[in-house]
């Protein structure tokens, strides 16, 4: 076969021209059929990959940047949280405190009055019964010394005396 | 093959080759057909054709970044991509489709098992290398290289664009050649003696066809490094 490369013997060069015209023309089908859209999607996807690293990029930032704020907003509120319980604590503390001593005082002066008022009354039955006796002893004295001395009548005198303490004490 | 013969026709003045002719509109169309149905529905996230066709021109552009400088490697991607696509399948068909005439010439085998393809394509290469040096560096730095490192260096450089053309264009030839010539070896072999030499003959077939498609694909990988080197060779002002 390398004896047609010989020149003057039946060289088919014009299999050369063929090849070449072939060539070119499949190297414009393949750009028009799949070397253009395909590079260009290619490219497209490069692209996108690398805005989607970047937004993924910016995106992790700004997360990270939310849980500083949420992060400092919650140590905020707990700190809040924690003078607002310590201020109900001294409240509670000073309101107990008052109550006692409010109560303590009651207790004192309805402990004094109290006092007060047994002290009045005992003071009244004593006078009263000083003078129920001193009564009793007028009146029993008067009875004595009006009657004589009598068995009937020392009977009907004890009976008038007792017929009498039950008016008194009706009375 | 030798000194079987060979078909030819003559149209408007110029000898041409049938099974060149034929093998090469194959190609082709199996090209074509490649290309068509693996770049349907193009999308952002790919299917499985147009995985299949982005590997590839990956891996085309892979093997012109090794030698060519990044900036100019967009001007030479789909040149490429078609040559490596072309001569790939070129390699492998003649493997599983050989066809001849009733008078013994082959009108359907590897486009690439005749020299006068691959010195086609390897004269297409030497000149796309020239033609980029030019636009690149224009006519003076161009030329001016041949007279690197110094000016005797003139004949040696001419010289070295020959045997590129030819080591370039030949390699891939022989390669291809051989292995088609000896699977026919292999099938000569096999109807020799009946059955037996048929039963004998099938696993040697076999091993040396799978060989065969490796090697295609190795040389048209090498021959689109080569032609690359070639070409960045041509696109820097020598020292």
């Amino acid at each position: 076969m390398l004896s047609h490369l010989v020149i003057g013997q039946m060289l088919y060069y014009g299999d050369t021209i063929f090849y070449v015209i072939s060539f070119v023309l499949l190297m414009w089908i393949i750009k028009v059929l799949a070397w253009g859209p395909v590079t260009k999607m290619m490219q497209e996807r490069a692209d996108k990959i690398s805005n989607d690293i970047d937004s993924a990029e910016k995106s992790r930032n700004d997360a990270a940047g939310l849980v500083q704020k949420r992060e400092a907003a919650l140590a905020n509120s707990r700190s809040e949280a924690q003078t607002i319980v310590n201020t109900a604590k001294t409240n509670g503390q000073q309101q107990r405190e008052q109550i006692v001593t409010q109560a303590q005082a009651d207790v004192q002066t309805l402990k004094q009055n109290a006092q007060k008022d047994i002290e009045q009354e005992r003071q009244d039955a004593l006078s009263d019964a000083r003078n129920d006796v001193a009564d009793l002893s007028i009146e029993i004295a008067s009875k004595i010394i009006q009657r004589e001395l009598k068995a009937d009548d020392q009977k009907a005198l004890i009976d008038s005396y007792i017929e009498g303490l039950g008016k008194q004490h009706e009375s | 093959m030798n000194g079987e013969p060979v078909s030819t026709f003559q149209f408007l003045g110029l000898t041409f080759s049938t099974a060149n002719i034929v093998a090469g509109s194959v190609v082709f169309l199996l090209v074509v057909a490649v290309i068509f149905f693996t770049s349907r529905k193009l999308a952002m996230k790919p299917t499985k054709g147009q995985n299949f066709l982005e590997w590839l021109i990956d891996f085309t552009n892979g093997i012109l970044k090794g030698s060519i400088p990044a900036g100019d490697v967009g001007k030479f991607g789909l040149w490429g991509f078609t040559l490596f696509l072309f001569l790939f399948l070129s390699n492998e068909i003649g493997l599983f489709i050989q066809v001849a005439t009733r008078s013994g010439a082959t009108i359907m085998r590897s486009p690439t098992s005749d020299p006068i393809v691959t010195l086609t394509f390897s004269l297409m290469t030497m000149m796309l290398a020239q033609f980029a040096g030019v636009m690149k560096l224009g006519y003076k730095a161009h030329f001016t290289n041949y007279l690197k490192p110094f000016v005797f260096w003139l004949p040696i450089s001419i010289f070295e664009e020959f045997t590129n053309f030819l080591t370039l264009g030949l390699r891939i030839f022989g390669v291809i050649f051989s292995g088609e010539m000896l699977l026919g070896v292999i099938w000569n072999l096999a109807v020799s003696h009946g059955i037996v030499t048929m039963i004998v003959a099938l696993p040697i077939e076999m091993a040396w066809q799978g060989f065969s498609a490796f090697l295609g694909a190795i040389q048209a990988f090498v021959f689109v490094t080569l032609s690359s080197v070639y070409i960045s060779q041509k696109l820097e002002v020598e020292g």
